[in-house]
């Protein structure tokens, strides 16, 4: 008698073949999207509809990084998720190896609580924190002023505000973030033994060799997880560079992009595929670099 | 010179105390396993060597020099961790010359050191190796050449072949006591398997609930048992304790009668036990099969477990069994009455506390 799942060669053939078509019309359905954002961005002539250009033309990157001020948008949207990731980094580092090698009875209380601030809606929260932060900024304004002058304040405000300036955003872009990045943290250092910092100890390490030379290279992998869903999460941030941020010279990249729709004249679908672009290839960028990480720190930690 | 003395040494975790008072000297090149179920605080005690526990009370001296404030790399003491504790982004070299390059010795003296212990470990060919991509006695390899790079004067061993199977365990026995004798520091080993500690171990150190239970060669460990604990724990199978009454005949002989029914006499223990519940103490293979008038008791036999060349039999209840083992290929099956005889020169006998009063 056969074997129910020996069918003959043609069959599992024909079997196969389906199922490499379903998933091919999947994925042909999940990439159009992007391919029509690149295509209409390469058109001088772009629609609203999928149509194949008559000319390809970088026009409408010239305009954004020249014309317009699209490097402004870019460098402010870098500069700012980037620290906000660098700091989300740095503190769920070293949070994340606390919160793993502490026995304190608060720790589980703790790090469901911080979970929290992650499901609060962002939009429910931004009254409250638009109230802390404008008090914070007119403290700091009035201080800065006393000691400055009018003139100079201002442009020290643009760096350190909590409203209007860089400081601002990025403190509660990073505050946003921390909790993942915190529990992706010290989960991760549950999995590092406390024996490498133990063998390292009696090698003769000094605390900041020990965490130079072995738990910081121990650590990147879930630092590079964490990092890469802090920056993510934060480039696609909307509301809060909308809510927080009003000067020309300081908007970002969505910011510009939700402004370039708002324009009176009519709708120019190919200078707005174009920063669609620009908006989209650094999150793509940062998962390729962090993507090896992020299967390493999700399928169980350190290997050694 | 490393001669490590415990001079009443107390850990607390909290109000929970953990090591209860222990005295201790292992000589210099000596090669000393502590021994015990796991929680007894043999690992504790090893890390209170090494730095890596503060030492509540009581002195930790390394050739008379008082240690407890000294930091874990001042020392002079190597360890060898259960998990290796290799540093997966370095390579081999650069894990055995981790603690030069940190003391900043040039790079090719480190290479040259590294070269020789890997020379002695058989690791040359791996150097340029992540751990990741060793074997598991590859790895306690580098783990061991690690510590050796150091010359310390005194080796730790925490549990290290508990991570290898059975076969890799019998040959990194014999190699870590070629070790031993080649570099010839005085070495500390913990484990919770007693043929570990009896087959490397010049002296054994058995503890139990945070305390010496006894410590003496392996040998004499095996012999003369101080208490049920150590009688028990030494020795596979272990020793059965048999609960008896004692009783004095008149003879000059000690009467210890089983609950069973049978009896054997033996001579007065000393110091002497008082009449009443003691423990009789038979190894396995001091309990023969016999025939006729040479029988001290019968039993219907529970388990048979034919090895070829041993045979285990198991006697009694489940809940209060004992066991004999009785050389060659023998055809018992359970259900069958046997006699057996009891070597009496072998006989322990321990009092209701469990202390040992006779030393056969």
């Amino acid at each position: 008698m056969a074997a129910p799942h020996a069918q003959n060669p043609s069959k599992r053939r024909g079997a196969e073949l389906g199922a490499y078509a379903t998933l091919s019309i999947i994925s042909i359905f999940c990439a159009i999207p992007f391919f029509w954002v690149l295509l209409a961005s390469i058109d001088g002539n772009a629609s609203l509809f999928l149509q194949w250009p008559r000319e390809l033309t970088i026009d409408n990157y010239v305009r954004i990084f020249v014309k317009e001020d699209g490097t402004r948008w870019l460098l402010n949207s870098l500069f700012v998720v980037g620290t906000a990731t660098l700091i989300v980094m740095v503190l769920a580092g070293l949070g994340g190896y606390a919160l793993s090698r502490t026995r304190a009875w608060w720790k589980r209380p703790f790090l469901y609580t911080i979970l929290l601030i992650r499901v609060l809606p962002t939009t429910a929260l931004i009254v409250p924190l638009y109230k802390v932060l404008l008090t914070a900024n007119n403290g700091l304004g009035t201080v800065l002023r006393e000691i400055f002058g009018n003139g100079p304040a201002r442009q020290i405000l643009r760096y350190v505000g909590f409203i209007d300036g860089y400081l601002g955003l990025i403190l509660v872009l990073a505050t946003m973030q921390l909790p993942l990045a915190l529990w992706i943290m010290k989960t991760f250092f549950d999995t590092v033994p406390r024996d490498y910092e133990e063998a390292a100890l009696m090698d003769g390490a000094t605390l900041m060799q020990r965490i130079r030379r072995v738990l910081i290279p121990l650590a990147l992998p879930g630092l590079g997880a964490a990092g890469l869903f802090a920056f993510i999460s934060a480039w696609g941030d909307f509301l809060l560079p909308l809510i927080l941020l009003s000067s020309p010279e300081l908007q970002t990249l969505p910011l510009g992009l939700f402004r370039a729709f708002l324009r009176v004249n009519t709708i120019d679908y190919g200078f707005l595929a174009a920063l669609a672009f620009v908006y989209l290839l650094p999150a793509v960028i940062a998962f390729g670099f962090a993507r090896r990480f992020l299967v390493q720190t999700f399928s169980g930690g350190v290997k050694g | 010179m490393a001669v490590i003395e415990l001079r009443n040494v107390r850990k607390f975790y909290g109000s929970l105390e953990v090591i209860k008072g222990v005295d201790l000297r292992v000589e210099d090149g000596e090669f000393a396993v502590f021994v015990g179920p796991s929680g007894c605080g043999k690992s504790t005690l090893l890390r209170m060597i090494a730095g890596l526990e503060g030492i509540d009370s009581g002195e930790f001296l390394l050739d008379g020099k008082r240690m407890n404030e000294i930091a874990p790399d001042k020392r002079g003491i190597a360890m060898v961790f259960q998990s290796y504790a290799l540093y997966p982004h370095m390579s081999v070299a650069e894990n055995i010359g981790f603690s030069l390059d940190l003391k900043k010795v040039p790079k090719p003296e480190i290479r040259r050191q590294v070269e020789a212990v890997a020379e002695i470990l058989q690791l040359t060919e791996y150097l340029d190796r992540r751990p990741a991509a060793l074997s598991g006695g590859q790895r306690q390899r580098v783990a061991i050449g690690r510590a050796i790079i150091k010359k310390p004067a005194v080796i730790l061993f925490d549990e290290p072949l508990s991570n290898l199977d059975a076969a890799l365990r019998v040959q990194m026995r014999a190699e870590l006591q070629r070790l031993h004798r080649d570099i010839g520091a005085t070495a500390v080993y913990v484990t919770h398997d007693q043929v570990e500690a009896m087959t490397m171990a010049d002296r054994i150190v058995v503890l139990n609930g945070g305390k010496v239970a006894q410590e003496a060669s392996p040998i004499t460990l095996y012999h003369k048992p101080d208490n049920t604990f150590v009688a028990t724990f030494i020795g596979s199978p272990r020793m059965n304790l048999i609960p008896v009454q004692l009783s004095r005949p008149g003879n000059g002989l000690v009467r210890l009668t089983s609950q069973a029914g049978w009896s054997i006499d033996l001579p007065e223990p000393s110091p002497a036990l008082p009449a009443g519940p003691a423990r009789l103490g038979i190894r396995p293979e001091h309990l023969k099969l016999a025939e006729g008038s040479d029988r001290d008791f019968e039993a219907e036999i529970a388990v048979v477990e034919r090895l070829g060349v041993e045979t285990y039999l198991t006697v009694g209840s489940l809940s209060d069994p004992f066991m004999a083992r009785v050389e060659g290929d023998v055809a018992i099956r359970p259900g069958d009455r046997v006699g057996f005889a009891v070597d009496r020169r072998a006989c322990h006998l321990f009092g209701a506390d469990g202390v040992s009063a006779h030393r056969a």
